[in-house]
């Protein structure tokens, strides 16, 4: 594996236009009835920001429908401006290939001929050279073909692998079909796949819908660049954002946070918010998990009673006492008041839920008088239907509250950070919630801290990975020693997610 | 080790000051300039502005016993704001002087990314210093900073957020730490011990 925060080859990020009668246009479900039409590819590129000297993937629709190339003209435009453009759709003889590199394409993507004809396709390579090509896989769940090669759908990805290493092949450009113009996010099994099978550099394809996508991308070892088409057609995502993060020193380590949930200053952990156990002496728990190597500590206050809240602020103060790292407290904060005899008590953060939903001005209160870092939002998202809603009460009592759009007002208002906590994950050890985390993390520039259902190691780095979190928590997985947190940290590296290195 | 903690009203002093005590230090926490000019061993904490930190060092004389005590060639740690006022200028107060002890402008930090920044992230040491003895040449800190020396003469760390800039500078007996050290776990408390130790 690579070391965390190196990359062995650049990473290029490849806007993809699909052409049809010289406009760029979206297709629905490959209708060409119902395609979507942008316009000419030069003022779509101007209003995207897209400058000459990016390289494009150009998808000519009609021509790999009729096997003949049909977008010349275009492509010949573009070149000319300066742009450098790879050629997918209809590439299937030598005086095809010879068409397009005349016209000023710089590299040809090619699926059927690489694995049906291998012969022609070493012509191919003969006649325009072969780092101008580009192999298309196709993967549809966890059936690998070769674009346009649907009897091959049978044979193993080792096989087809082998085929286009034997066949020359130095760029593979992969396609995860099922996500496609879908927003559930790219594939990053597939590449990491891919990656341990062979040493041809990969180019992503589909499902990319966040710059934090980008960012988990460029993390995966052999990955060579991404294309992205509707992302950027859609505005959900800038090319200069995109070609930013691809290029970002990634120094900023991902955080791994255990929580200790306090009532009447002893550690307790309950599932689903309920079925509440005791599991220990809080200022020893937190004292542990920084020497293993916690990057921030976690309390929240579950005392239901105002005799138990004073005793959580001796907690605090205890643990504060005792700690060097940053600690954020969370539970029963109602007031200005409160906020500031939690940071008085040792808190560097404060998080609040109940109070804030009952009264937003709470989150513009608390930046305004500790300052924007010093505000945590903390939300308990239960599912309702398609959608998310805000719980209050530690989760006991749904709210009318959309989480999402919640998060997002809370950021607005001056919270720094969102912890996201999922009701129907909390204590389960399913997983974290990857859909509430990407719909919330998608639309936020601040960091978000999962929380509820972490029970392996991939659950952690699913949550970075797909789910965009910068920091991941757990309570009783870590307090119950089933993961250490220098066990989830070493597991992050291996994925190339960069942590804080621990000091012995 | 004597150590003379500067009791700004704009800092949160006790984490600083247990961290300080953790590493050894015999603490005297103290807003009197008479006091701060004859100190051997100084630190200088802050949070909040830059602004505000200028007006009470001004208004209270301990700019000038800072100036005195440096002078008279104690050691000086500034964290944070604390480091960000040995220079001589700021975006954050136009208009407003620094301490001038060190040489630099501090900048807003700009990018594609959230501000402040809040949080651990990688520093690289580019100059080598007592005051990373001990520890790679790569560590994680904790910062929570909008603003940041960019490119100052006396730099010893760099990080980057968005665009890079100085994590830490040492100069003479002077020092200064963009991150948070008494949040930075063993690191932080690292760099404050060889800091203390030096210093005595």
């Amino acid at each position: 594996m690579m070391p965390a925060g190196r990359r062995a080859i650049p990473f290029e990020v490849i806007p993809s236009l699909d052409l049809l009668d010289g406009n760029v246009v979206r297709l629905q479900r490959g209708d060409f009835a119902t395609a979507e039409i942008y316009g000419r590819p030069e003022p779509v590129l101007a209003s995207l920001h897209i400058p000459p000297g990016a390289r494009l993937h150009i998808v000519d629709l009609e021509g790999s429908r009729s096997g003949r190339p049909t977008a010349l003209d275009a492509v010949e435009r573009l070149a000319s401006l300066g742009y450098r453009l790879q050629i997918g759709g209809g590439v299937r003889t030598i005086i095809d290939a010879r068409q397009w590199i005349d016209c000023g394409a710089d590299r040809l993507v090619i699926g059927t001929i690489a694995a049906e004809d291998p012969v022609m396709f070493r012509k191919i390579g003969d006649s325009i050279g072969s780092e101008r090509i580009v192999a298309a896989l196709d993967v549809r769940g966890d059936v690998v073909r070769v674009s346009g090669w649907e009897r091959a759908s049978s044979r193993s990805i080792e096989d087809v692998l082998e085929t286009l290493e034997d066949a020359g092949v130095r760029s593979i450009l992969a396609t995860d079909v099922a996500r496609d113009g879908m927003l559930g996010g790219p594939s990053f099994d597939l590449y990491r796949r891919l990656a341990s099978l062979t040493s041809i550099p990969v180019i992503a394809s589909g499902g990319i819908t966040t710059l934090s996508d980008v960012t988990s991308l460029v993390r995966l070892p052999n990955l060579s660049g991404t294309v992205i088409g509707r992302s950027l057609l859609d505005g959900r995502i800038s090319f200069a954002g995109a070609v930013a993060r691809a290029s970002a020193e990634q120094s900023i380590p991902e955080r791994v946070i255990p929580c200790l949930d306090v009532r009447d200053g002893r550690v307790v952990k309950g599932v689903q918010f309920e079925n509440i156990r005791d599991a220990g002496d809080p200022v020893e728990c937190a004292k542990r998990y920084e020497a293993e190597g916690a990057d921030e500590l976690v309390i929240l206050d579950i005392s239901a009673t105002d005799r138990g809240r004073r005793t959580a602020l001796e907690t605090v103060r205890n643990v504060a006492e005792a700690l060097f790292i940053p600690l954020t407290v969370g539970g029963g904060v109602r007031t200005v008041n409160d906020f500031r005899a939690l940071l008085r008590a040792g808190a560097d953060r404060v998080a609040i839920n109940t109070a804030a939903i009952i009264r937003p001005e709470l989150i513009a209160e608390c930046a305004e008088e500790f300052g924007v870092q010093a505000v945590v939002l903390s939300c308990d998202a239960k599912r309702s239907g398609a959608s998310f809603r805000a719980t209050i009460r530690g989760g006991r009592e749904e709210t009318e509250v959309d989480a999402v759009a919640w998060c997002r007002h809370a950021a607005e208002l001056g919270a720094g950070e969102i912890l996201l906590t999922s009701v129907d994950r909390d204590g389960t050890a399913e997983g974290f919630d990857i859909e509430l985390l990407r719909a919330v993390t998608a639309s936020l520039t601040i960091g978000v801290i999962a929380s509820g259902g972490a029970g392996e190691l991939r659950h952690f780095r699913d949550a970075i990975e797909s789910g965009g979190a910068a920091a991941v928590l757990a309570a009783s997985l870590f307090h119950d020693r089933k993961l250490t947190l220098g066990e989830v940290k070493d597991y992050l590296e291996e994925c190339g997610i960069p942590t804080r290195r621990m000091l012995m | 080790m004597f150590v003379t903690l500067v009791e700004s009203p704009v800092a949160n002093l006790a984490n600083i000051g247990r961290a300080l005590s953790a590493v050894g230090a015999e603490l005297m926490t103290t807003a009197n300039p008479d006091v701060i000019a004859r100190s051997r061993t100084l630190v200088l904490p802050g949070v909040g502005s830059f602004g505000a930190a200028m007006a009470w060092l001004r208004s209270s004389g301990v700019a000038e016993a800072l100036r005195t005590a440096v002078d008279d060639g104690a050691a000086l740690l500034g964290i944070c704001v604390g480091h960000q006022v040995l220079f001589q200028t700021s975006e954050e107060a136009p208009g407003i002087d620094g301490l001038g002890i060190l040489e630099g402008t501090v900048r807003k930090l700009t990018g594609d990314i959230a501000v402040p920044q809040i949080g651990w992230n990688r520093v690289t040491v580019t100059h080598p210093t007592p005051l990373f003895a001990g520890l790679p040449e790569e560590t994680a800190f904790y910062f929570v900073n909008s603003y940041a020396a960019m490119t100052v003469e006396d730099e010893v760390a760099r990080a980057s957020y968005g665009s890079s800039f100085t994590a830490a500078v040492a100069r003479g007996t002077v020092a200064g730490l963009q991150f948070h050290p008494e949040k930075s776990s063993r690191a932080g408390l690292t760099v404050l011990r060889n800091f203390v130790e030096r210093a005595g």
